[in-house]
Formats: C-alpha cells, structure tokens, sequence
C-alpha cells in the first residue's frame, strides 16, 4: 500500500497547474457566469485545452486522447475543480459521453461526435429524468417508434441541466413497451435544434438557467442516430453512471472554498472560536475522507476492476463534504452567507444539489445496502 | 499510488488472523474484563513474531504497524497495542516495553492501561515524560466502558527533547484512529449479520429501507475511518491528516455506537451478547487524548494557522 503520486504523475499535476494558474483569474469560477457567457468562455478556453490534449487525455489515443491512467484523469479532474472547472458542462462528455461513444459507438458516430468533443465545439446534455421516472429511471415513458429508416420521438425530459445551452442530447427513451422495462431502452443522439424539441428553462433556486424541460413532438431522427443495438441501452448506461458519478472532484472544489473561508475566518479573528474552529474542522475532516476514498475507486479502475460499491460509497461521503463545508460556511458567515456571492449562497447551491444529481444519496445508501448486507435488489 | 495491501502486509494479516484467533476474540476479551485486565500475552506475542516493531522495519514501517492495530481492534484484543506498536516508537530510540500507556498531564483520573503499564508516556503541552513502572501510582477505577483504567498520580519520570508533546499526539491519533477503525467494523460486521438473521413480520429486517440507509451509512463512515487512517500512517502522522483521521473515526465511532445498538434492539443490551465488547469501547476511544474537541483544534490550527 502506497500513498505517493509517481513522479510522472506529479509532474502531470505540476505542468497542468501551471498552465492553469498562468490562464485563469486566481479566483476564477465558471459557475458564476451567465449560462451563455460560461458557454461561450468554455468553447474558447476548450480550445486551448485540446491544442495541449488535455480535454480528452483518459481516451485512448485511436480517438485523439493521450491515454492517460486513471489517475491522471483524476488529476485531471481536481485541477480544473480548484481552477473554477474552465470547461463548465464540457466535463461530461468528457467524462462518459465520449467513453460511451467509444464503448458502443457505430464508426460513423465516432468519427462525427467524438472530434468534436475533443476539440472542444460541443456540449451535451443528459436527457435522462422525466416528471415521472426520477430515481426509478427505468421506468420512463419517452417513446421512439420505428417508422422506416426513422424513429419518431414523443415525450418529455425534465431537470436537465444545461440542455438551453447544449448541441447535443444523449437521450433514454423507450424502444419496446412489452419488454421488462429495463430491456426495452435504448439510446439516442438527438441535436438540440432538432425539429419538434422544445427546450424551456425551468426556474430554480440556484442560478439562472440550471435547469430546463425538454419536450419531443414527433421529433424524427435517422436508425444511425441510435447508440448500441434496439433495447440494449440500460447496460450502457449503468456503465456510464460510474463515470458520472466520481467524474467531479467535488470534495476538491468544496475544500478549496472551505480554504479561502478559513482565510476570512483567520482575518476576522473568528477561527478560534469553538463553533467555527468545530465547523471548520468538520468540514476538512470530511473533504479528506472523500479524497482518499476517491483514490480507492481509482485504484481499483487503474486495475481494471469496474468500480461499483466503493463508487457509490465514495458518492456519499463526497455529499456528506459538500454539506460539511457549506455548514462550516454559515458558521463564519452567518446571515453574510445569504448575500449573493458570499461563499455561503455559492456552496448551498453545490451541497443541495450534490445528494440529487446523478442518482440521490438514497439511491447509492440502497446500493451500498444490497451489496454490504446482501438485500434483493427489487 | 497503490491502496492494495502488499506482499508483507498480506502475509501479516495471515499471520494476525490466526494470532488473534487464538489470543484474542470475544471469548478472551470476557475472561479479562471478568478481573478488570488486559492481554499481556497477546503483546508478548505479537513481539514474538516481530509484529510489534513493524515501525521503523525495514519494508514495513508506520502503516503495516497501523494495520495490525486495525485488525487487534477487530479482533476485541484487549492490550494496548496502539500505544506500543505507533505512540511509543514514534518517541522512544530504544525498544519499548511490552506495555505501554500514554495520558496527558491535565487528564488523569481515567487512564487506559495505566495499572498494567510498564512505562507510562504522560504528555504535558509540548513536553513528553516517560515513567517507568514504580515511578508513577496508578489505582484501578470501575468502569463500564469496555477497558481497564486507572488513576494516575505521583508522576516521577524524565522528559524527552522539547516538541516531543506534538509528535506524540499526532501518532495518539493515529492509533486511537487505527483502533477505532477495527473496532467500528467489528461492530458493523455483527450487527450486518444479525440484520441478515433476524426475523420480524415474518421476514429478516435487512429488507426494510429504513435499516439498509442507517447500516450503509455507518458503512460510509467507517470506511472513511479506515481510508483517512491509513493515508495518515503513511504519511508519517503528518499533523492534518493525523487530525483529521481522529476526527473522521470519532465521528465513525459515534455513528457506530448509536446505529449498532439501534439497530440490535434490546438483544444489545445484554452482556451475553458481543456487540457490547466492541461499542463501549467506542464511547471509550472517543474521549481519549481530549476527543474531537482536541482533534479539531490540532486540525484547524495545522491546516489554516501554522506557517501562515
């Protein structure tokens, strides 16, 4: 057992923190701009990324990516978090829309798509959740029928982030409504701007444009738009889930606000006083313990054992961070932290959507259950 | 980085397990607390096969010596085998004792292991003591709660170089960490198996959601304990991370001492059943060395006010 990062693995760290810190502000925070400023910063700060490889460096090299292991994307991943993540919602066809094009992908749909990811031109979206199937996602109702050399789409994706700003959506929808509803789903590549998808912004309390509905009237795509065969599409997805879910170094990011709130408490005279001194403490303790229990998940995928127990369980103790460290922020903010761009009002944002996005924390506690105390899965 | 155990560390889990099957387990642990003692043997065995000083080994080191602190934990080993294979190689040169207890100067009615201690190590601030058996009283207090303590007084001993007061509570909490990781997953363990065993509205109460979310999050938290724990032996108890260990594992014990017993139902309540021998030494853990209280002032003033 061994806890250093290999030499090549720290000078990966050192060469990219640098080109980072030499480009973006020292407080830069992606998430503070304006959905189609972030959109319009991403593509070009993208660019500059892919001109060094590192938008796609975990892909294999077929595909344009440098091959890097497991722990460099991890690397990869942590850098841009503490950089105010400069790529914005291009992270996720990093992370597992790319890696599931590769997996399942027709070579016309490599070659379209996964260029365009890896030069930093597109966005995706996840039309995933409908107003009825949230947690029990296998239970959604978008339809795609067959019709010719088409399918013909009806429904309606909701909660979807960045969809009013993305090129693309990777859509779940029904392929066969007689089949066991987790055989009956397949995967569609769908262009936002397809004809009969309407995409409305749904207001949140967060930040402007975090959340939108997507609704298919008869939207008519091509068979080749379809990823992997008819009906085989949950596999893809459970796969894809694991990315998605330790894709973010969101212990990262909340460690880094969790610094410069120590800072404000050091210079308020506030960082010996009990509670503050037990928030703060709390807070690091839990950023540490989502840190290493990341490593173990990285470990075992550097391995080649699919992550899954440990992934889920790495999820929760990342929200238990997320919360810790919004709680450590009220406690030496106060009612400050209401005010907008107070690190209290940012990091609510990031605790409350943490135990939701990808999958609930009660989803993950089942999961962990089922394996720790060998429940049925029903 | 590579988290899986290596060929020494997998060899001396082997070589553990069957130790502690015989020298450890809940059936020893009862015999023990029957006279208020704790297991000299044990540690003489593990001296024996070289376990004791895995510290300053060559191919073992803090962290192999942390894990087999781990696994005693597990095993309800009643000895102070935290104090003796991480605190006091971590500040003596020469080889230690076999038993070995540490306090702090401003705490010494409670003392784990102080009655049966061959050298007792008191921290006071910065400056560490070292007292021989015979240089130090400790008297015997009754005690629930899972361990033999004693009252200290009369502390005679000599100090060791100034700063040894920091060194020593940073591989405290290590050990106390290491002990409560392994106690904690004991505790998880059995009560997993009862979950699995018991039977109420005609089926076992590992189905019902309201049982798997509370056991699955105690299962988070002693991961954690364990994982913190160990990034922080390897580190050589780096003051934040050694901090932050104790502080993820007081929070591990806590969670695992009120979900266990919660989840066990009056069954936990009776001594004829295990789970007491792993869950009041976690009350017990908990408090040594000044609890999270001290852990989170040693965490805040490591990480934000030292060199700043």
């Amino acid at each position: 057992m061994n806890f250093d990062w290999s030499a090549e693995d720290a000078a990966f760290r050192a060469e990219l923190k640098g080109f980072l810190d030499a480009e973006l502000p020292a407080d830069f925070d992606a998430f503070t701009l304006d959905p189609h400023d972030q959109k319009a910063f991403s593509k070009a700060f993208g660019a500059k990324l892919a001109d060094k490889g590192w938008l796609v460096p975990a892909w294999p090299r077929a595909y344009g990516g440098l091959d890097q292991s497991p722990w460099q994307q991890l690397i990869l991943s942590e850098e841009m978090v503490a950089h105010g993540e400069p790529r914005t919602a291009q992270y996720m066809c990093v992370n597992w829309v790319g890696p599931a094009l590769i997996l399942a992908g027709s070579d016309e749909q490599k070659a379209y798509h996964l260029d365009r990811i890896r030069r930093g031109d597109v966005t995706w979206c996840q039309g995933f959740s409908e107003p009825d199937a949230g947690s029990d996602l296998a239970s959604l109702r978008t339809r795609a029928v067959r019709d010719g050399d088409d399918y013909v789409i009806n429904g309606e994706k909701i909660w979807t982030s960045y969809a009013d700003v993305a090129d693309f959506c990777f859509l779940l929808a029904r392929t066969d409504s007689d089949a066991p509803r987790h055989q009956g789903i397949s995967i569609f590549l769908v262009p936002t701007d397809a004809p009969g998808l309407t995409i409305t912004e749904i207001p949140s309390i967060f930040s402007e444009g975090a959340f939108n509905q997507c609704v298919f009237e008869n939207v008519r795509v091509p068979a080749s738009w379809r990823l992997g065969p008819e009906n085989a599409g949950w596999p893809i997805i459970r796969q894809l889930l694991v990315n998605e879910r330790i894709g973010v170094a969101r212990f990262r990011r909340a460690g880094q606000t969790l610094d410069r709130l120590a800072q404000m408490a050091v210079e308020q005279d506030l960082i010996d006083d009990p509670l503050v001194t037990d928030a703060l403490a709390k807070a690091q303790a839990a950023c540490d313990a989502a840190r290493v229990l990341i490593y173990r998940v990285v470990d075992e995928k550097a391995k080649g054992s699919a992550p899954d127990l440990n992934a889920y369980v790495y999820r929760v103790a990342t929200t238990r961070a997320e919360r810790a460290v919004y709680d450590a922020c009220m406690a030496v903010e106060g009612a400050g932290g209401l005010i907008k761009g107070s690190f209290g009002a940012l990091q609510f944002g990031h605790a409350l959507a943490t135990g939701i996005a990808t999958g609930t924390t009660e989803m993950q506690l089942n999961l962990i259950a089922r394996d720790v105390v060998g429940t049925a899965r029903n | 980085m590579d988290l899986a155990f290596d060929d020494t560390q997998a060899a001396i889990k082997d070589s553990c397990e069957r130790l502690f099957a015989r020298h450890a387990g809940p059936a020893r642990a009862r015999d023990l607390r029957r006279d208020n003692g704790c297991d000299r043997a044990l540690v003489q065995a593990l001296e024996g096969d070289g376990f004791a000083d895995l510290f300053g080994a060559d191919g073992a080191g803090p962290l192999t010596a942390a894990l087999v602190v781990e696994w005693a934990g597990e095993a309800a080993a009643l000895a102070p085998i935290g104090n003796r294979l991480l605190v006091a190689p971590a500040l003596l040169a020469e080889t230690p004792p076999t038993m070995v207890a540490v306090a702090d100067a401003d705490r010494l009615d409670a003392v784990r292991f102080a009655a049966d201690a061959d050298l007792l190590i008191v921290i006071d601030g910065d400056e560490v003591r070292v007292a021989a058996r015979g240089d130090f009283a400790a008297v015997p207090v009754k005690s629930k709660f899972g361990y033999p303590f004693a009252q200290v007084s009369d502390v005679r001993g000599t100090p060791l170089a100034p700063g040894s007061g920091a060194v020593a509570r940073r591989w405290r909490q290590v050990a106390i960490a290491a002990e409560i990781a392994g106690t904690a997953r004991a505790a998880l363990d059995l009560t997993t198996r009862y979950l699995r065993e018991r039977l109420q509205f005609g089926k076992a109460i590992a189905t019902f959601q309201a049982v798997q979310h509370r056991i699955a999050e105690l299962h988070v938290s002693v991961d954690s304990a364990e994982w913190a724990v160990r990034e922080a032996a390897w580190h050589h108890a780096r003051a934040d991370l050694a901090a932050a260990a104790a502080l993820t594992a007081c929070e591990a014990a806590q969670r695992a001492f009120q979900e266990t017993h919660q989840l066990t139902g009056a069954m936990g309540f009776t001594i004829e059943y295990d789970l007491h021998l792993w869950t009041m030494r976690l009350q017990a853990l908990r408090h040594e060395g000044g609890g999270p209280r001290a852990h989170a002032r040693d965490l805040v003033r490591a990480r934000w006010k030292e060199n700043g």
